[in-house]
């Protein structure tokens, strides 16, 4: 572990960023068709019921992370397996994103540019902030925050000025009644983005306020909320249910829709740049995550000497893991859904918590 | 970071290497200077001679003092480096008409002639040959005694300074016109007179082994962090180099980090900007020989504030705030932009435009890549050949500079006369950023980012960006986060950085500089209108 601190606010906006990171630009929860906004709504709502769990080991264990009291509450080598799986998890969603990120920079604006070439300037960029360790990721997102709400501003100006935005295309409400948005909550929004906060199980030792964890998770987690909510109802609105669940980039499409006095159209860039914004954001601290728990781990002194070969690990891997984006989006939705997310988000850490609790139970009355 | 590692390595190399050689290179100033100073007159005097190899603008003058008793005496100067009238007239003509009492022990004659010399300041008796040497070259006159292993050295500093002069870097419409000097004294005394507090500390220290360079760090007891102080003394005290001929050998021996093309030590010329910085808790470090005073911690913010946007207005400081970081920003990215929109954008130029671009690159032979690094190399020849030429000359460097990058390039076809636009657009970007230290690092990451445009369009340039970002949140001046106070946010400090806010409201200093003095000034201060009088009223009704 670094020995820095960060602030409360640090971490509010750490957590902002990390939850809107690729879900604003990728088609989130869009089989609820126009209802989407109340699968966000909902995943966030059982999504902060994960949060309080994550919350509660964190009270446990105050000043440690997750992969450090892993074998402290199921014992040595199961809690060490745990948080090797863990490590791997963190970096593999790394390189999942980063995936993600390469693909639709690819897809959109550098048709003949290899994949890996791409990926290869994120992973470098991402690779030089986790070096230089929390404390300056946490600065230089403080800077980028500002950046992503006045390109939020303008794109939401842009939108409306346009005259793009057509409410009616969100009715009827709950057209086909709650089971489709229930089953888009458990597939889908409650483990992408908001489960994704047992990452921060691992941040969470760095704060210089502990007290102040709850409010602060709290309180990102539901502006992002709120936000992607807000974000994918606007794309709804403008482009219609039946274009936004083909889209592979919804919010690309509403941007391009953009048509202001015929002199700001086009405004890819903006795109781009929330999309360079927040997958930077969400790849540095799933992989600053994995960097520090394998650091710990196998009792490496500084978490930089791990930097370059996991960095060169998550860069191979965000290329080969898939053959093709089809085949990409398959297992993301199929297979780590029900394989990683839900065993590691939910079932391990609720266990966690109940064997925790007991522990404390019965080792109280002992003292 | 892969360089920086190499770096850590070879400095541990290096390292191992420096312990052995020590501190061999000290002894160059004073080899023969080991013996205590001598009683024999003559002795004294030849040692002078010798030690400073007979140098013709040591002046040597000997004399009898007293008229009843006569007692050999010299006295000893350096040609130029003090005021002659002053040495005659009130330290060699009163000794010369004293009339000197006789008998006295050795310890009385030098008290007695110390209060004959009453009239020059800066008496001090000395008894080794290096302190001798120290004071005779900053200017003082040696008095040597027969018969005394003793001198006095009388402070008679003078000579020939560059008056106070209109600094030439940092020109404000509004504003003093007073801008440092070389010497460090007319420096201090400038400072001085701007704050007139006791709590201003002045301390003074020689750095360089053979130059014995004077410097100074001034601070404000009481509002300047302990912290830093110690912090910035301790870096000096670890200077261990043969000369200091300027400033910037010392800014480069304690700054945070060397390999950054960003300053983390801001300078100036001008002493309001000092006093402002004082104020502010910073501490100054002044360096006999140049008019550039460092102050430091330095924020990145910093070099886009000027003296003037506190004598003016704040909304019009505000919008000249905002006008240089946009300047800043050009000076970066605009012949990257020109060369992503035109190799890899295309959709994103209005039409009309795209058209007109692609009419005029049709008869240019080169990529725009390779047609804007030509430009912007050419256009950083002629700005060098301009700095450096003689006035006489530099003229005929414009007129063929606006050959070059005008619009005879673009009619032989070279370059495209958009480009010209664009080059010119940053050229001038880049002189308008109030810092000459910031302006050169946009220029040198112009070049980066224009490479980065020219194979990833703008995802290269954001990404580099990106990674510049990242490393200006990394660095940090003498402790302090040089992104601070937009990052790590500090929102009470927040209105002086782009939005300037008005004089009243600066109600706190820096606060991640000082810690404890917070508060500079109270509040309420707010000017509104007088009440209006009771005639008013009256008439009114």
């Amino acid at each position: 572990m670094e020995s820095v601190k960060i602030n409360a606010r640090q971490l509010f906006v750490l957590i902002v960023l990390f939850e809107h990171g690729s879900a604003i630009v990728i088609p989130l929860g869009v089989d609820a068709k126009q209802d989407v906004w109340i699968a966000i709504l909902l995943g966030l709502v059982f999504g902060l019921l994960l949060f309080f769990v994550y919350r509660r080991l964190f009270e446990y264990y105050p000043d440690q992370p997750l992969t450090a009291y892993l074998p402290q509450i199921v014992g040595a080598p199961l809690g060490k397996l745990l948080a090797v799986v863990y490590i791997t998890y963190f970096l593999y969603i790394a390189a999942r994103v980063l995936r993600d990120f390469g693909e639709l920079l690819l897809t959109f604006a550098y048709p003949e540019t290899p994949l890996f070439v791409l990926n290869a300037i994120m992973a470098l960029a991402v690779m030089y902030g986790v070096y230089k360790g929390i404390e300056v990721l946490a600065r230089t997102g403080e800077l980028f925050l500002t950046v992503l709400y006045l390109l939020a501003l303008a794109g939401f100006v842009l939108v409306f000025v346009s005259g793009l935005v057509d409410v009616t295309q969100l009715q009827p409400v709950l057209e086909e009644g709650w089971g489709r948005v229930w089953k888009t909550v458990w597939t889908e929004t409650l483990y992408v983005p908001f489960g994704e906060m047992i990452v921060f199980t691992m941040l969470f030792p760095y704060m210089n306020n502990p007290v102040k964890v709850k409010r602060v998770g709290l309180g990102g987690m539901v502006l992002s909320g709120i936000n992607l909510a807000i974000i994918m109802a606007i794309n709804i609105a403008v482009l219609g249910p039946d274009a936004v669940s083909r889209s592979s980039f919804p919010l690309l499409d509403t941007i391009r829709r953009v048509q202001v006095a015929h002199f700001l159209e086009r405004l890819d860039v903006l795109f781009m740049i929330a999309l360079i914004i927040g997958g930077f954001f969400k790849i540095s601290v799933f992989f600053y995550a994995g960097v520090v728990g394998a650091a710990h781990l196998f009792g490496v002194s500084s978490h930089q000497r791990l930097v370059y070969p996991l960095g060169l690990l998550v860069l191979l891997l965000s290329v080969a893991i898939a053959n093709n984006y089809i085949e990409h989006i398959h297992e993301g939705l199929k297979i780590v859904t029900f394989y990683l997310h839900v065993p590691l988000q939910v079932i391990i850490p609720v266990s966690l918590l109940v064997i925790a609790t007991i522990r404390r139970r019965f080792s109280q009355p002992t003292k | 970071m892969l360089f920086q590692w190499g770096m850590r390595r070879q400095k541990e190399r290096m390292n191992d290497g420096v312990q052995q050689e020590g501190a061999d290179h000290s002894g160059e100033a004073a080899d023969v200077l080991e013996e205590p100073l001598s009683p024999e007159l003559a002795v004294n005097i030849d040692i002078i001679r010798r030690a400073t190899g007979e140098s013709s603008d040591i002046v040597i003058r000997r004399f009898s003092l007293g008229q009843e008793t006569q007692m050999k005496a010299a006295i000893v100067f350096v040609d130029g480096l003090v005021d002659e009238k002053n040495v005659y007239e009130f330290l060699l003509l009163p000794l010369l008409t004293a009339s000197f009492p006789l008998p006295l022990e050795e310890k009385e004659r030098i008290q007695w002639i110390e209060k004959k010399l009453a009239a020059v300041g800066g008496i001090e008796q000395v008894s080794d040959w290096k302190r001798l040497f120290f004071n005779l070259f900053s200017g003082a006159t040696i008095l040597l005694l027969d018969g005394a292993a003793l001198a006095i050295s009388a402070s008679t500093k003078g000579g020939q300074y560059r008056s106070i002069e209109e600094p030439q870097t940092q020109i404000a419409i509004r504003g003093p016109r007073e801008g440092f000097t070389e010497s460090l004294r007319t420096n201090t005394a400038l400072i001085r007179r701007r704050i007139k507090n006791p709590n201003l500390w002045l301390e003074t220290m020689q750095i360089g082994t053979v130059t014995q360079t004077d410097v100074a760090i001034m601070y404000v007891k009481g509002i300047a962090n302990d912290d830093i102080v110690t912090e910035v003394k301790k870096r000096l005290a670890r200077i261990d180099i043969d000369g200091v001929l300027e400033s910037g050998y010392i800014e480069q021996l304690i700054e945070d980090q060397t390999f950054t093309t960003f300053p983390t030590v801001y300078h100036t010329e001008r002493p309001d900007v000092v006093a402002a910085n004082l104020l502010e808790g910073r501490v100054a470090i002044l360096v006999e020989g140049t008019p550039f005073v460092l102050v430091a911690p330095a924020l990145f913010i910093q070099f886009f504030q000027v003296g003037e946007d506190y004598y003016a207005r704040f909304d019009i400081a505000t919008a000249l705030r905002f006008l240089r970081v946009l300047i800043f920003f050009i000076s970066l990215v605009a012949p990257a932009i020109y060369i992503a929109a035109t190799t890899f954008h295309q959709e994103m130029i209005p039409t009309q435009l795209v058209i007109a671009i692609a009419a005029q690159r049709e008869s240019v032979p080169f990529p725009a890549f390779v047609e804007a690094l030509a430009m912007e190399v050419t256009f950083e020849v002629l700005r060098e050949a301009g700095v450096r030429l003689p006035r006489a000359v530099g003229q005929a460097v414009s007129i063929v500079g606006a050959l070059v990058i005008g619009q005879a390039a673009v009619e032989a076809g070279f370059v495209s006369s958009a480009m010209v636009i664009v080059v010119s657009v940053t050229a001038i970007a880049s002189f308008a950023t109030p810092s000459f230290a910031i302006a050169i690092s946009a220029r040198l990451i112009r070049f980066g980012l224009m490479f980065l445009a020219a194979i990833l369009g703008f995802y290269g340039i954001m990404m580099g960006l990106l990674i510049m970002v990242i490393h200006l949140c990394s660095l940090r001046s003498f402790g302090v986060p040089y992104m601070s106070p937009l990052a790590p946010l500090i929102p009470s400090n927040t209105g002086d950085t782009l939005f300037r806010v008005p004089t009243w409201m600066f109600r706190e200093r820096p606060r991640l500089i000082n810690q404890k003095n917070i508060v500079r000034q109270s509040g309420g201060q707010k000017p509104q209108p007088p009440a209006p009088s009771r005639q008013e009223k009256g008439d009114e009704s």
